[in-house]
């Protein structure tokens, strides 16, 4: 008997893949993400070092903004988790640009809180939670690499000796 | 190279190895979906399965057991194929493989169709069709794509012991089933 093959040849089933594995489509993921948490946090510092009492519909407009860009950065999140896969060294990279983003995010809030009078504390204590989180990404992925490099020697090293 | 070599690199990064390992993979995962499934459909639920073999698998974290998690993560596929076949007809619900009727996951038709049913293994391997889904299952797994009893309960999300009785009822159905064509003979 004849045996019955797959209709679709191995190097089409990864071509289809293509979309899902697009350096495009993981740059845009971590850039939601990033610029949507950075972009909520800035907005929010705004909003609460305006100055005097704000009109209902200025406070509307803040708070629209913050929600928008929350729901950018969860729409990353989700991208990120769900849809496109994110490998180790990509990994590494991704935790490298947040941890830029949020001492970035950090010194803006800083300057811009300041500038309007407020004391630093606020906008430091922010920053220094993003930081934190973000270099604790980083760390994280740094070792998981680590220990994926130690086992692919470890493996290869066995492979050679197999005869 | 190994599987599990493979995996490694291919959640390091290594385009290559993910390649590698679709080819590698590709016509036991074909075989099974096909076994569960039509020729029609086994093509789109086999991609499908590899599309979310490829977004879960920087989060594989036992490389060495690839097998057993890359035939869970098919038959999810599969299972949901068939929820939505469901559901587009019947409205019936449908929580997991359990609960489907033969008829609705393999037609005779898809293998005994002449251009589509020119089948591998021994003459047994036409019979599965007639075979309830859970039975079926256990026997592509254990048989089919060489898997331990341990994996097939894993992917299945049985107990061993469950596995064991369905294999026991799976190859007593299919002996009565070539029996009875034996008889006809």
């Amino acid at each position: 008997m004849t045996q019955e093959m797959p209709g679709v040849p191995a190097h089409e089933v990864v071509a289809r893949l293509g979309p899902a594995l697009s350096a495009r489509a993981r740059v845009r993921a971590v850039a939601m993400l990033v610029l949507g948490l950075a972009g909520a946090v800035f907005v929010t510092a705004l909003w609460w070092t305006e100055p005097g009492p704000l009109p209902v519909r200025t406070q509307v407009g803040f708070a629209l903004l913050s929600a928008v860009c929350l729901a950018w950065a969860g729409y990353g999140s989700w991208l990120l988790r769900r849809k496109v896969p994110l490998f180790a060294a990509d990994q590494v990279v991704a935790a490298w640009i947040g941890l830029v983003a949020s001492l970035a995010t950090s010194a803006l809030l800083v300057v811009v809180t300041v500038q309007r009078g407020a004391g630093p504390w606020a906008p430091l204590l922010v920053g220094a939670a993003l930081t934190v989180v973000a270099a604790t990404l980083l760390v994280r992925a740094r070792r998981r690499r680590a220990a994926l490099l130690r086992r692919e020697r470890e493996l290869t090293a066995r492979d050679l000796e197999t005869p | 190279m190994s599987d599990e070599l493979l995996v490694v690199r291919a959640q390091l990064g290594d385009r290559s190895a993910l390649e590698e390992l679709v080819a590698r993979w590709q016509t036991p995962v074909w075989t099974y979906v096909r076994r569960m499934l039509d020729a029609q459909r086994a093509d789109d639920v086999a991609q499908d399965a590899w599309l979310a073999i490829v977004r879960a698998l920087p989060r594989l974290r036992e490389p060495e057991r690839f097998a057993p998690w890359l035939f869970t993560i098919v038959r999810r596929a599969v299972a949901n194929h068939l929820r939505d076949r469901y559901a587009s007809r019947t409205h019936q619900t449908v929580r997991d493989l359990d609960d489907l009727d033969p008829s609705d996951t393999l037609s005779d038709t898809a293998l005994h169709d002449p251009i589509g049913g020119l089948l591998d293994r021994a003459e047994a391997v036409a019979h599965l069709a007639d075979l309830p889904v859970p039975e079926r299952e256990v026997l592509v797994l254990h048989y089919l794509e060489d898997l331990s009893v341990a994996d097939c309960a894993r992917v299945c999300d049985v107990s061993v012991g469950t596995v064991k009785s369905r294999l026991h009822r799976a190859r007593r159905l299919l002996r009565e089933r070539l029996e009875e064509k034996g008889m006809e003979a």
